[in-house]
């Protein structure tokens, strides 16, 4: 099945709906997200609802197995949302664009699909985890590719950090290694 | 020669403090494997050379071997390059050496079978194996090219052995072009130890002190055509994050394209070239390939050591309408690659992921047949249409149930195909029965790494872009030097092929930029 860039658009569902469809939607869309004021001044490429979205996805994908073991950083504590903001600020505009609307889609359009009222960020962890499921195993090719990109992304972010490599038992890089 | 050492090998962008305006004789667009040895010999014949590259100049000291920083640094759109449907991840180098920068070393002459079918087929009687056999042992040695010794090979590498003997399939050691390696197994971040035999450190050096220029951070965006042939080029200078900073423009009779399968058709495309027979950008090749874990009940460490130092040939023949065309090798990733590659998310991940150190992971890359076309896409950046036919699949299925029983008769204690919905197993006997359905698009994280074709060079203009001697079937001056070249896919590693087909067609090169 050939799959081009923009029926994905298409099959972003309301994705790309949620993105044109003007400045009311915009304005529902976009309202009730707080983000420390110096943070999100720290912004390059994400805009704070984004961030939040991010975060959220952030902490189910890199959740920890032992959420009991302090050892074990969470994604909030490498800022895996910070690292993603940086990262996806270099890459041509047209995946960027891809990526942002992507998280549109699963912050407004997945919880739907599963019958489920609230955003995906105000959803609980279990709920949460249902549509990121949904999403990795979607019959919709292209929200799988989606979830993958988000997925390689936060783990960028999240086994970038040295503290995590303890549950890994990985030394590290050799250079610089004491 | 006279050539004297080059201390700084570039100019970067940032340091042009005015657009860039050169009248010469020959610009080579792209500095990987094809456009070093082209500048090179174009440099040592006299002719005034200057190289181009969209990437930035990066020496040893930038090689600090983290993937988030070298992803972006040295990989097209920071790694996340993949074909137009997302399907497939595109692993191609950026930066002044190109590829050669990041790629695992590995060095194997293009089989002499796939020459004597370039010859008969595309009427590359010039390409025949005894005819381009001397440019190979100079391109050997040029870069140092040796067999990895046997007490080098890392535990990932001795499993792959031990299954493929235990089994009783062909395999043997690779060759490799490094020097003083400190075998950490950072390779495919860049060497931090400068022991690679490659463009950057090698040949782009020659080209530099054979009197050559070096551009790094300067993107052509359109090849100059008139009368039927070549008048130079234009392009644009990028600043440290990509912004364009200043203009290029380039006079020259010869415009050698090397900027990989990829770049050299997209910028062909772009710039209108004529293709009366819409060529340009078709017959892509890949090699896709998918990879599948062994999990072990002792550390192995695999992270640590040559990445890749043995081969298993037992599914790899490249004779006419052979049903086996699988190149099995170990495919280890430091942990951003492992934790992208491996299925899922959440606990259950983590959980899988504190089996790292018990890891060994093959891949199955597949001598294709599949035939891609790369197009136009937004800023006329190659847009890479690929789907495997089903041929392919099927090959690729076969060479992933072949890794699994590797791994099992090494010792494996599982062996997992990290799918979307991930195929655990306790024991080869669970193999004859595994549906290898899964192995499409989306169902199975795929991976290329050597993309070649879309430019391909043969007698007919028809079914070719370029001809025997690498120049444009219809615009005089317009070379072509890089993996585009390729009439088919290779069934292994390009870098050896690229060089020396390079350098066998530079005194095509060198004769026509001599030429009014």
């Amino acid at each position: 099945m050939i799959v081009s860039r923009r029926r994905f658009m298409r099959l972003g569902i309301v994705g790309g709906l949620l993105v044109g469809t003007g400045s009311v939607v915009a304005f529902v869309r976009t309202r009730g997200y707080v983000l420390d004021p110096v943070r999100a001044g720290r912004l390059v490429a994400l805009s704070p609802w984004h961030v939040v979205v991010v975060e959220h996805a952030a902490r189910r994908i890199a959740a920890a197995d032992a959420p009991e073991d302090a050892n074990i950083p969470s994604a909030d504590d490498t800022d895996v949302a910070g690292f993603v903001d940086g990262y996806v600020a270099k890459l041509p505009a047209d995946m960027r664009r891809d990526l942002l609307r992507f998280l549109a889609v699963l912050e407004h359009v997945a919880p739907l699909a599963l019958g489920l009222g609230a955003r995906f960020s105000r959803l609980p962890a279990a709920d949460q985890d249902r549509v990121l499921t949904s999403l990795e195993q979607s019959s919709t090719l292209l929200l799988r590719a989606g979830f993958e990109g988000l997925k390689s992304l936060v783990f960028m972010g999240y086994y970038r950090d040295p503290r995590t490599w303890t549950i890994l038992g990985y030394p590290g890089p050799w250079v610089n290694r004491p | 020669m006279g050539e004297s050492p080059v201390t700084e090998l570039a100019v970067r962008g940032r340091q042009l403090h005015a657009d860039l305006v050169l009248d010469t004789e020959a610009v080579v667009v792209g500095t990987g494997a094809g456009g070093s040895i082209a500048l090179r010999e174009l440099a040592r014949a006299g002719i005034d050379a200057v190289a181009l590259e969209e990437g930035g100049y990066h020496t040893t000291a930038d090689f600090n071997q983290r993937e988030e920083r070298m992803l972006a640094l040295l990989f097209q759109e920071q790694g996340g390059r993949t074909t137009e449907d997302l399907a497939i991840r595109i692993l191609q180098g950026r930066g002044v050496g190109g590829s050669t920068i990041h790629n695992t070393n590995l060095c194997k002459r293009i089989p002499d079978a796939i020459l004597s079918a370039w010859a008969d087929d595309f009427g590359l009687g010039d390409v025949r194996p005894e005819v381009l056999a001397p440019s190979f042992a100079r391109i050997e040695a040029d870069l140092s090219v040796s067999e990895i010794p046997a007490a080098d090979r890392n535990a990932n590498n001795e499993v792959l052995r031990l299954g493929a003997e235990r089994l009783g399939w062909r395999g043997g050691p690779l060759k490799h072009n490094r020097v003083g390696c400190q075998r950490s197994g950072f390779c495919e971040l860049g060497c931090s130890y400068d022991a690679k035999q490659n463009a950057l450190k090698i040949v782009l050096p020659q080209a530099a002190a054979a009197g050559a220029r070096i551009y790094a951070d300067v993107r052509a965006t359109r090849i100059h055509v008139e009368g039927g042939r070549v008048t130079g080029l234009e392009g644009v200078v990028l600043g440290e994050n990509g912004e364009h900073i200043a203009n290029a423009r380039i006079r020259a009779k010869v415009v050698v394209l090397a900027a990989s399968a990829t770049g050299s058709a997209a910028l062909a495309l772009a710039s209108g070239v004529p293709d009366p027979h819409d060529q340009i950008g078709r017959g892509l090749h890949v090699h896709p390939g998918a990879a599948v874990a062994g999990i072990f009940d002792r550390t192995l460490a695999s992270y640590d050591g040559i990445p890749q130092s043995y081969e298993c040939t037992e599914f790899l023949s490249f004779e006419r309408g052979s049903d086996r065309r699988v190149w099995i090798v170990p495919a280890f990733a430091h942990p951003i690659g492992a934790a992208s590659a491996l299925p899922g998310f959440g606990a259950s991940h983590m959980r899988a992921m504190r089996d790292y150190g018990k890891l060994a992971v093959l891949t199955a890359l597949v001598h294709d047949e599949t035939e891609g076309r790369v197009v136009l896409g937004a800023g006329d950046r190659p847009k890479i249409r690929y789907v495997m036919n089903d041929a392919d699949r099927a090959q690729l299925g076969k060479g992933l149930v072949a890794c699994a029983r590797i791994l099992f008769a090494a010792g494996a204690r599982d062996v997992v195909i990290p799918a979307v919905f991930p195929h655990r197993m306790r024991e080869p006997g669970e193999l004859d029965r595994l549906d290898t359905g899964f192995v499409r698009p989306h169902e199975l994280p795929l991976t290329a790494v050597h993309p070649m074709g879309t430019m391909r060079m043969g007698t007919d203009p028809k079914r070719s872009v370029v001809g025997p001697t690498g120049e444009h079937h219809h615009v005089r001056g317009l070379f072509v030097a890089d993996g585009s070249l390729f009439p088919t896919s290779i069934g292994g590693p390009p870098q050896i092929g690229i060089y020396t087909l390079a350098l066998h067609l530079a005194h095509h090169i060198i004769a026509r930029a001599r030429s009014s």
